[in-house]
């Protein structure tokens, strides 16, 4: 059975749809992250879940059971919020401890609940502490365990790591991956980072003005997207994208780039669709593009205009006509600004995008 | 701390004493005045130290006798203290629900800004309808009569000064606790009045100094010792053939001392709760 099922659910406010018709279903153990940038609906989703708001249309139902009209503390969830929304004028262990005091468990179960969670999140000796001592990761993992201990079906993060500096969500990334293996919890993480997404994630759910444009694991997200929204959101440096034709090549498909009519291999396992004259979005990811060998052929000939070396890579971004690319190569490529050079596309890489609706063409 | 030039600094200290002046002479006179002897206060030139001090109008105000000016002034300080206490204590009991509900909810805003419109109007506007509706309950020269009259004074003043406490306190707190099982009555008292703590205590500081200095209404709702209060029989030492100054000023040092309490009372009690907690571990 699903922990979580949601079907057709909508929400309004006055004109405004914010979710236009989301179906969703979870299995036990799961952790879907709501990929999107601010203002999709990711949090009034999760909020919809929470229930914290009433959906306009659709049902949810949590362990099978519709939840609508149900109060949130009876949805048998739990919430970490951005803003972690510890009490302030509680000690941690009450903090920790709220949730099964307001339910009326006895004090010393309570204790033991609260001194286990405590221990797995590694903050035994900050029991005693107000939230306002700690420091930004620990309050995190306050807020954490406060759901945890309520040990609920659905554990549901509204982007939780966003208030952290870099290093620290790093940690905390790490921290939540070992805790989702360790606990086997189902969770409903809302993020705007793709990072995070792709790390921690069973499923990613790429969400755009409402909707959900891509469900599926974060392999198939970031090698399949199924459209160039989702081509282009996840993944950094994006995608790059060229308008282009596909056309008969001597050795199987091929498609030339509208910028300079550069021809570029096709692998005909995954483009059997791609009919001779259809105008496509053709997409390729930074590290599937490379420095050509001299007289390599279908290669695309381009003019390198910045190179940033990161450290265990280099970002060369060229032009091909007006378009520009970037290529992710080997830190010891010999490539200078100002260069005209040839480049190669993986072609098992390369994607094709409807040019009109913006969608995969899909191999089969 | 940051560097400042001399002058600057000669100029806000300067400042600081200006005020702390302004402030402090007018009690300070009063105090001196409650302890001057007659002579002091009457000879010319002023004498602005008095030769010998007098104590003596503590006491007079001070004795239950009966028929006494102090019996008078201590029915009064009684009657004081019931009416602001009850006003203060019943406008808190009013005042939160509906600064909560005007804070969490943004549809019902417009209600609060209607009752702080009631404002707008002068109080002697209101006291012909407010005099015939205590009339008529038979509420005149009573003490739970002034008391609901300062209540509609009391009411949108704290329910102001709680709705932005209130807004202070963030939403997803609330929304935490209610996940987490708890009533609304018990997110009430556990987490929002105790985080809006500073603004409930100077919600009810001012109430009560509000209710506590009243004048027009005391007066024309009050007639003797069973309801008048503090600043009615401050007048009424006045408005003899020949006033004593010095009493005057020793019941005002007198009226002014409750308040004063109360109010360091609460500031310990308020400073202990923010703080609690934050030395131990």
């Amino acid at each position: 059975m699903s922990d979580l099922n949601i079907e057709g659910l909508r929400k309004s406010y006055g004109n405004a749809e914010t979710l236009k018709g989301i179906d969703l279903s979870l299995e036990h153990g799961e952790f879907l992250v709501l990929l999107g940038p601010s203002g999709c609906g990711k949090s009034t989703l999760l909020n919809c879940i929470a229930g914290l708001l009433e959906p306009t249309a659709g049902d949810i139902r949590i362990g099978g059971r519709s939840v609508l009209g149900v109060h949130p503390k009876d949805r048998n969830i739990a919430m970490v919020f951005q803003s972690y929304a510890l009490y302030p004028n509680l000690d941690v262990a009450r903090n920790i401890g709220f949730g099964l005091e307001m339910r009326g468990v006895p004090a010393d179960e309570r204790a033991r609940a609260v001194a286990r969670a405590a221990e797995t999140l590694q903050i035994t000796s900050l029991l005693k502490r107000r939230p306002s001592e700690l420091s930004g990761g620990q309050r995190q993992r306050v807020a954490i365990g406060r759901a945890l201990v309520r040990d609920p079906a659905i554990f549901l993060f509204d982007e939780p790591l966003s208030n952290l500096d870099a290093k620290l969500r790093s940690e905390m990334r790490l921290e939540l991956k070992r805790l989702h293996e360790m606990l086997g919890a189902t969770i409903i993480y809302v993020t705007h980072d793709q990072i995070e997404a792709m790390t921690l994630a069973t499923r990613i759910a790429v969400m755009r003005e409402g909707r959900i444009d891509q469900l599926a694991d974060p392999e198939t997200i970031y090698r399949d997207p199924a459209n160039l929204y989702v081509a282009g959101f996840v993944g950094s440096p994006a995608m790059n994208i060229f308008d282009a034709h596909v056309v008969a090549g001597q050795h199987g498909p091929a498609a030339a780039l509208d910028a300079d009519g550069s021809t570029v291999a096709l692998d005909p396992g995954l483009h059997r669709n791609g009919t001779p004259g259809t105008a496509v979005h053709l997409g390729v990811r930074p590290e599937a593009v490379r420095l050509a060998v001299p007289g390599e052929p279908s290669s695309v000939t381009a003019k390198v205009e910045v190179i940033e070396l990161t450290g265990p890579e280099k970002l060369v971004t060229a032009t091909v006509g007006d378009v520009r690319f970037t290529a992710r190569l080997d830190p010891n490529s010999r490539v200078a600004k100002g260069e005209t050079r040839q480049f190669v596309f993986d072609p098992r890489a390369i994607r094709l995008f409807d040019r009109a609706t913006g969608n995969a063409l899909t191999a089969g | 701390m940051e560097r400042r030039p001399l002058l600057q600094t000669i100029l806000v200290y300067a400042a600081a004493v200006i005020l702390a002046v302004v402030i402090i002479v007018p009690f300070a006179w009063l105090a001196i005045m409650s302890i001057s002897s007659a002579a002091d206060l009457s000879s010319r030139p002023l004498n602005w130290l008095p030769q010998t001090f007098d104590f003596s109008r503590y006491g007079k105000l001070l004795t239950v006798a009966s028929n006494s000016a102090g019996q008078a002034f201590l029915a009064s300080l009684r009657n004081s203290l019931v009416v602001a206490g009850m006003a203060t204590i019943v406008a808190l009991i009013v005042a939160v629900p509906s600064a909560w509900a005007v804070s969490r909810h943004k549809q019902v805003g417009w209600s609060i800004y209607l009752a702080i419109a009631t404002y707008m109007l002068p109080a002697v506007a209101l006291s012909v309808p407010l005099y015939k509706g205590l009339a008529a309950l038979g509420l005149l020269n009573n003490v739970f009569g002034l008391a609901a009259v300062y209540l509609t004074i009391l009411a949108p003043f704290t329910a102001w000064l709680l709705k932005s406490g209130f807004d202070a306190v963030p939403r997803e707190i609330e929304s935490a606790a209610m996940i987490d099982g708890a009533r609304l009555d018990q997110i009430l008292r556990r987490l929002t009045l105790p985080l809006a703590a500073p603004a409930v205590a100077t919600a009810a500081l001012f109430a009560l100094l509000l209710a506590w200095d009243e004048f027009f209404y005391a007066l024309l709702f009050t007639s003797d010792q069973r309801a008048k209060t503090l600043t009615v029989a401050i007048a009424d030492l006045a408005g003899g053939r020949i006033a004593d100054y010095g009493l005057i000023a020793t019941a005002g040092v007198l009226a002014a001392l409750p308040p004063v309490i109360i109010g360091i009372v609460m500031q310990r009690a308020l400073v202990a709760g923010l703080t609690q907690g934050g030395v131990k571990g």
